[in-house]
């Protein structure tokens, strides 16, 4: 694929990707660092990229690691359950003065509840409800089997259902 | 499950993230600053190896003129921004001192003539004296700048410039905390001096001195929390 073709189709997603950042990291600034590095490292490696598979699946694996990395999720989420998801419910990272100036509020259940949710949760429900992916290729964003992705789904909704009435009977 | 419509059911719940989530676009800024970085990169043709080979030999009798030939300007942006505001520090090193502004009464004329107006203001503690305000022009963008002095001697220039989305880059990005929290500017070098680069809302704000050793490097970082939690730039429009 031409490079400038691998782009025109990389930017083809932005909106995406971006709907995508803010969900995890809940702030503009944060979510805009997160895709212009996504972007940087898709173009610097768009050498690996095979063409004729999925440009859109790999560029939501290239964000939702460099998300994982920048906050160092997998030091922190040391006693994950046999799926590979934490078992509490707390957020997935503390917010800082800098986050928490232009950090954006959830208005409705739906977004507290999912706000709520463990991030490899949170992801899924995201990729495959919201944006509509393929179970294979959220497979492939999450690096986990389908099986894995199907149990998740499964379970984040159980979840998600759960703090909804929560709320519900608040 | 897909034939159960109640509303508890797992179809339903899909529906909902579908229809309820509100979605967010990435804003023009951004598509540009990425739309940027997608330049392809050049290819290598059949005529580079010549090329080469004359550019070398270019290079050695340039680097016997290199101390007369004018200082490039770097591409990229924020290196642009870092050298010029290294320079406006240089020159308030030589001369703005001699000029000091009270801030309190310079405030509403600061603000009329750089467009950034401040909420909140450091103005000097038991480390670091104010010095200086004054309005500044860099890379065509109207900003402010606020001089301090430590006790050695150490001047340092706080910039704020109008730039909305200004790439901040990630490797040179440092983790700052104090108490509950955390920063990450970037530490970046220019002809010896050291600067602080951070986004502030819609603006960039730049912290400038010449501490540049590791020693010195810890102190301007206590530097960079006493001006970033107790100034708050914004736009004055």
């Amino acid at each position: 694929m031409a490079s400038d073709e691998f782009s025109r189709e990389a930017l083809q997603h932005l909106d995406a990707l971006y709907n995508f950042a803010m969900y995890l990291t809940r702030n503009p600034p944060e979510a805009d660092d997160l895709v212009q590095e996504t972007y940087l490292r898709a173009f610097r490696f768009s050498h690996r990229f095979q063409p004729g598979t999925h440009l859109r699946a790999w560029l939501f694996q290239i964000l939702r690691n460099t998300f994982l990395t920048f906050y160092r999720l997998r030091e922190r989420e040391s006693a994950l359950a046999e799926d590979g998801v934490p078992t509490w419910d707390v957020p997935m990272f503390h917010d800082a003065p800098e986050e928490s100036s232009g950090a954006v509020e959830a208005h409705t259940d739906l977004e507290r509840a999912l706000q709520r949710l463990p991030e490899a949760f949170r992801t899924v429900l995201l990729l495959a409800e919201v944006e509509g992916m393929a179970l294979e290729d959220v497979a492939r964003v999450l690096a986990c089997p389908v099986g894995t992705v199907k149990s998740r789904i499964f379970r984040a909704k159980e979840r998600l259902r759960g703090l909804l009435r929560d709320y519900a009977k608040q | 499950m897909s034939g159960d419509h109640s509303p508890d059911s797992d179809e339903a719940l899909g529906t909902r993230l579908r229809a309820e989530l509100p979605r967010y676009t990435a804003s023009a800024h951004l598509r540009a600053a990425i739309a940027e970085g997608a330049a392809p990169p050049r290819r290598r043709a059949a005529w580079l190896a010549p090329v080469l080979t004359a550019a070398a030999t270019a290079l050695v009798l340039g680097l016997v003129f290199l101390p007369l030939l004018p200082r490039l300007v770097p591409a990229d942006p924020t290196e642009r921004l870092v050298r010029s505001v290294v320079a406006e520090h240089t020159r308030a090193l030589m001369w703005g001192a001699r000029h000091p502004e009270v801030i309190p009464t310079a405030l509403p004329w600061l603000t009329q003539e750089s467009g950034i107006g401040l909420r909140q203001v450091f103005v000097g503690d038991d480390r670091l004296v104010f010095v200086g305000a004054e309005p500044v022009y860099l890379e065509g963008h109207r900003g402010m700048a606020l001089h301090y002095r430590d006790g050695d001697g150490h001047l340092l220039t706080y910039i704020v410039l109008p730039i909305p989305g200004l790439p901040v880059p990630d490797r040179q990005r440092v983790q700052i905390e104090r108490g509950t929290s955390r920063w990450r500017p970037a530490l970046m070098h220019d002809s010896g001096f050291s600067a602080w680069v951070w986004r502030q809302g819609e603006l960039a704000c730049f912290l400038v001195s010449d501490m540049v050793s590791e020693a010195d490097v810890e102190r301007f970082k206590d530097y960079f929390v006493r001006v970033r939690v107790s100034t708050d730039p914004v736009p004055a429009n």
